[in-house]
């Protein structure tokens, strides 16, 4: 009985015991061979229980970026950021990763979330192919897989995020340095704030913001200042920046646990992965990541754990490192497509041992 | 207030239209939205209102957002205010929020009418008919903005089919002097035109060729001189060519022959074939034999293979080294962004001399300039998503130097490069291809640009000859634009577009020009590249789709797709031409060499113009025994591929002495 479970989630069988295994369940995309790999963990041991290639020119990197699943977990949905020319959101059924739909966005479609209030997913058109300029937000109905709003905001718009509620979304502009509030209902840009502290010169950010998150219970967003080594705490009532933690290299996605304590930051020029007691704002731990690059963090529903992706460099296997936010340690680690990049977490499932 | 509204409401009733099923309170609460469908002509508006009440009907405090399922089509503000943008039925979307969770949903449906038909035209109606000719009509309803009703049909009859027949597919067929009215109806309309049939003058047809006998795929062009009774010529009455055919191998044969009404013909298999020119009821025939293309058999046989089997294998370029050597780089696809250099001076025992890794996964195009003193390598799949190119210094082949590196603007990808007198033409993420001066390597510098600005064009790869510059672009087709020729005024700096032509499938993925030396006709080759099964990376062959199309750009304000080359069950990716010999990289159906000597006209392949094929195969290939031939290049006599199963291949044309293929 224990074996067929664990074959059917695809990890290793355990020795038996009176309590529950819970699996933990993400998707992660492999942006320079067009694949999603579906992770499995069991507290022990993260495995790939499935491959899954998209895409539609199969000889051109087509590049799945962004990836996300949807409030009730049946569908998950990735961006593919390379099209002809435009990008793509494509939509999966979660049961058997079967493709359902699929919708043109704008350039290089990057990060998305789906908000729980209006039920619109919301996706930055990163557009780095050419002229720094203002790019938008891709508003879908994931339902009918329509594009139904688009709103300008800075060039290079990353880091597609929702407020807790729904209500407003967040983006940085990594190239004029800009953070970016949307209102979910109206699809109307409410504010915005340069991250940089010195405005630059020629509106090129020094900042490079590439990431942020709001906090589940605070009126708070982080920001990652990729370019100088910085996460901004931007408080949303008085919308000014309110701390600075000094990071490694290169901090690029970050994602505050659902209990709101801390924040888990990828160093992506470092290759590691930085998590912060946000009470005290102090780095509680930095860990080196299995391979360089890192990119992509997703932390699971429970504040236990976070997986992070390591894209690594040419024919390297992408990574996806467990830590464990009891322990602060590194905890396994599963080899996945090249580039691993977005990450999305699905699910915690409960086999009764 | 919205008084230019609605001219029909269809149900004015309050309801619930569509429950949310993601709605936290859909079953608390009920959405009212009114109208519930609404048909609303182009460019007027409407107003919708919701109602947010209990289930006991008392009003409930929250928002409502509205979205339009095709906002192309059909605009909504967050008023609710509705305008009509295209014909078609269309959703919008009333969703309601209560305090933070999500309510109700409604969805109104908008029909949106095309503008009414306003006129019917009759494409190819002439104002004469002689007696005993034909002509197709084809018959179209256009609506009050001159835009072509493509839902509604046409019917025409004629007014006296004793003068002027017409069947059920618009073939109109002169019957006797006089003169008659088309009756055209269609989307409630009807119209006439007026036809004049004329009495045919023509009583004698003497039917010529350019030549009684010829080869399969040969063009014969048969002419017919028409004369009166007098036995003077008569000019400007149209003459029916058709044929029939005795094929040598008549067991169960399918088409044999294509013939154009400008008396072109063409012979697919060998036999007797059977010219009929008809005018009236004068008529004419003429037999001609064609022969087997080929007395000779041919065959590409195998001179050397430079083995890559642990990474895929993209394109390729060979050339002659400052040293006087042969020197090819060949790219590296999905995997650690190598560009392999090797001497290939004996072709029969290649040797891997070099590999240069950037950081890339895919390097998928290599040239080298003119000169053999620099290689351009693209990249895609860098770790810091900056891919642009890189300039090597190749004049020592065995040693290739990074000169600079180039991503300025090119960060979304470099997909394929050309070089051309200094400089490079690189793709920039399938949107654009920007001119680069490497005049000097070691800072290179934008000098141009040029990007289609269509609604979802794309560029896939450009080929650069005598100043102008080939772009394949998908359903975008072929492009020409002028960077130095000066045809249309055009530099590196100032790329200025003078032709282009599109074809149906959309998979326009290669171009080559060629100027046929035996006709001067101006052609370029457009290569498809479509993969409707998928592509296999590892384990299993691959089955790709796609032909050649032949496209006369002689007049290039008025191209025409003249030919093709479709082998069966395979797909085109990259080719060249040289003389009157074309080299093409078939994926799966390996590489094939084409005679396009003399005219050019229907499926080549089926002509037996194909001299020779091979497919490269090995156990050990990244994927085994699948040949997935990627680039051609013939060089000083021998023709070099790549194979992207296998690796570097180098095969020369030779006649085939054995029992034949």
């Amino acid at each position: 009985m224990l074996g067929a479970l664990a074959l059917s989630s695809g990890l290793p069988a355990q020795e038996d015991s009176a309590e529950a295994t819970s699996i933990y369940r993400l998707y992660v995309a492999c942006e320079s061979v067009d694949e999603i790999h579906r992770i499995a963990f069991d507290g022990q041991e993260a495995v790939v229980d499935r491959v899954i290639r998209v895409g539609y020119q199969p000889t051109e990197v087509e590049g799945p970026h962004g990836l996300t699943v949807g409030p009730k977990g049946e569908y998950w949905y990735v961006s593919i950021a390379h099209g002809k020319p435009f990008g793509l959101l494509y939509k999966y059924r979660t049961s058997d990763d079967e493709l359902v739909g699929e919708c043109e966005l704008g350039m290089f479609p990057a990060t998305m979330q789906i908000s729980p209030l209006t039920g619109l997913l919301y996706c930055v058109n990163f557009n780095l192919h050419g002229r720094m300029l203002p790019s938008t937000i891709s508003i879908v109905d994931p339902d009918a897989m329509v594009e139904v709003g688009r709103t300008q905001t800075g060039p290079m718009p990353h880091g597609s995020r929702l407020s807790s509620d729904g209500r407003f979304h967040y983006s940085c502009a990594m190239m004029s340095g800009h953070l970016f509030e949307i209102d979910a209902s109206n699809f109307k840009v409410t504010r915005d704030l340069q991250l940089d502290i010195e405005p630059p010169e020629g509106h090129q950010s020094e900042a490079k913001p590439t990431w942020v998150h709001p906090h589940p219970s605070k009126r708070l967003v982080y920001c990652a200042l990729n370019a100088k080594g910085v996460i901004a705490e931007v408080d949303l009532d008085r919308w000014v920046t309110v701390r600075r933690f000094e990071t490694d290299k290169g901090p690029y996605n970050l994602e505050v646990t659902p209990d709101g304590s801390m924040l888990v930051v990828s160093y992506k020029t470092a290759g590691k992965i930085g998590v912060w007691d946000l009470e005290k704002g102090e780095e509680v731990a930095r860990i080196t990541a299995t391979r360089g690059v890192t990119h992509g963090v997703a932390i699971s529903p429970d504040s236990r754990y976070a997986f992070v992706s390591s894209e690594g460099k040419g024919a390297e296997p992408g990574v996806v490192d467990v830590i464990d936010l009891e322990t602060l340690k590194k905890v396994s680690s599963v080899d996945v497509g090249l580039q691993a990049g977005g990450i999305a977490f699905w699910k915690i499932e409960s086999l009764d041992r | 207030m919205l008084p230019r509204l609605v001219l029909a409401i269809l149900a004015l009733s309050v309801a619930l239209v569509g429950q949310d099923p993601q709605a936290g309170k859909s079953d608390e609460f009920v959405l009212r939205v009114t109208p519930t469908e609404l048909t609303l002509p182009i460019g007027e508006k409407a107003q919708l209102t919701a109602e947010l009440v209990d289930i006991g009907g008392r009003p409930v405090e929250g928002k409502v957002l509205y979205f339009s399922r095709a906002r192309r089509s059909l605009r909504i503000n967050e008023t609710g205010e509705v305008e009509a943008l295209q014909a078609g039925t269309f959703q919008v979307i009333a969703r309601s929020t209560i305090g933070d969770e999500r309510g109700p949903q409604a969805m109104v449906t908008v029909t949106v009418p095309h503008p009414e038909p306003a006129s019917i035209a009759l494409r190819g109606a002439p104002k004469q008919l002689h007696v005993g000719t034909t002509t197709r009509l084809v018959g179209e309803v256009l609506d009050l903005n001159q835009v072509v009703r493509s839902d509604l049909e046409v019917s025409i009859s004629s007014s006296d089919a004793s003068v002027a027949s017409i069947d059920a597919f618009g073939h109109v067929t002169g019957t006797a002097p006089g003169q008659i009215v088309l009756l055209a109806k269609g989307g409630g309309l009807s119209q006439e035109f007026t036809l004049e049939v004329l009495a045919n003058p023509v009583s004698a047809i003497e039917i010529g060729a350019s030549a009684t006998v010829a080869r399969t795929g040969d063009v014969v062009t048969f002419t017919a001189n028409t004369t009166d009774a007098s036995g003077n010529a008569v000019e400007g009455v149209p003459v029916e060519f058709t044929f029939h055919a005795a094929p040598d191998d008549s067991l169960g044969n399918a088409a044999t022959g294509q013939i154009e009404q400008d008396g072109r013909f063409v012979a697919e298999t060998p036999g007797l074939y059977t010219v009929v020119a008809t005018c009236g009821t004068a008529t004419d025939r003429m037999t001609i034999r064609a022969n087997k293309r080929f007395e000779k058999k041919m065959k590409l046989e195998k001179i050397g293979h430079g083995e890559v089997f642990d990474v895929h294998t993209s394109d390729l370029w060979v050339w002659e080294g400052v040293d006087g050597r042969d020197y090819a780089v060949t790219g590296t696809w999905g995997a650690n962004g190598d560009a392999i250099f090797w001497d290939v001076t004996d072709p029969a025992n290649m040797e891997r001399i070099a590999t240069v890794q950037v950081d890339a996964r895919t390097v998928n195009d290599v040239k080298v300039s003119e000169d053999g003193r620099l290689c351009i390598i693209s990249r895609e799949g860098a770790s810091n998503r900056k891919n642009g190119l890189v300039v090597l210094d190749v004049q020592n082949p065995r040693e290739p130097k990074p000169v600079s590196i180039f991503d300025d603007e090119l960060t979304g990808g470099v997909h394929n490069v050309f070089i051309d007198k200094g400089y490079v033409y690189a793709l920039s993420a399938g949107r654009r291809y920007d001119v680069i001066d490497i005049n000097n390597p070691a800072t290179p510098s934008r000098v141009g640009s040029f990007q289609l600005f269509e609604p979802g064009a794309s560029i896939h790869d450009v080929w650069i000859e005598d100043g102008i510059a080939f772009s394949s672009n998908w359903r975008y087709g072929l492009r020409l634009v002028d960077v130095g020729n000066g045809v249309a005024g055009g530099s590196p700096s100032n790329p200025v577009e003078f032709a282009n032509y599109a074809y149906p499938n959309g998979w326009n993925h290669a171009a080559f020009p060629w100027k046929s030396p035996d006709t001067d006709k101006f052609y370029v080759l457009a290569g498809d590249e479509a993969f409707p099964f998928g592509l296999s990376t590892e384990d299993n062959p691959t089955y790709a789709r796609g032909w050649i199309h032949f496209v006369d750009f002689t007049d290039h304000k008025s191209p025409r797709e003249v030919a093709r080359y479709e082998v069966p069950e395979a797909g085109t990716h990259n080719l060249w031409v040289e003389g009157n010999t074309a080299y093409v990289a078939y994926y799966n159906g390996g590489l094939r060499v084409v005679d396009i000597s003399g005219d050019l006209m229907g499926d080549l392949y089926r002509q037996g113009r194909e001299l020779a094929f091979f497919l490269p195969t090995h156990p050990k290939g990244k994927v085994s025994n699948a040949p997935m031939v990627w680039g051609p290049q013939p060089y000083k006599g021998k023709i070099f591929f790549s194979d992207w199963n296998t690796g570097l291949w180098c095969v020369e044309l030779v006649e085939d002495q054995g029992r034949g293929r």
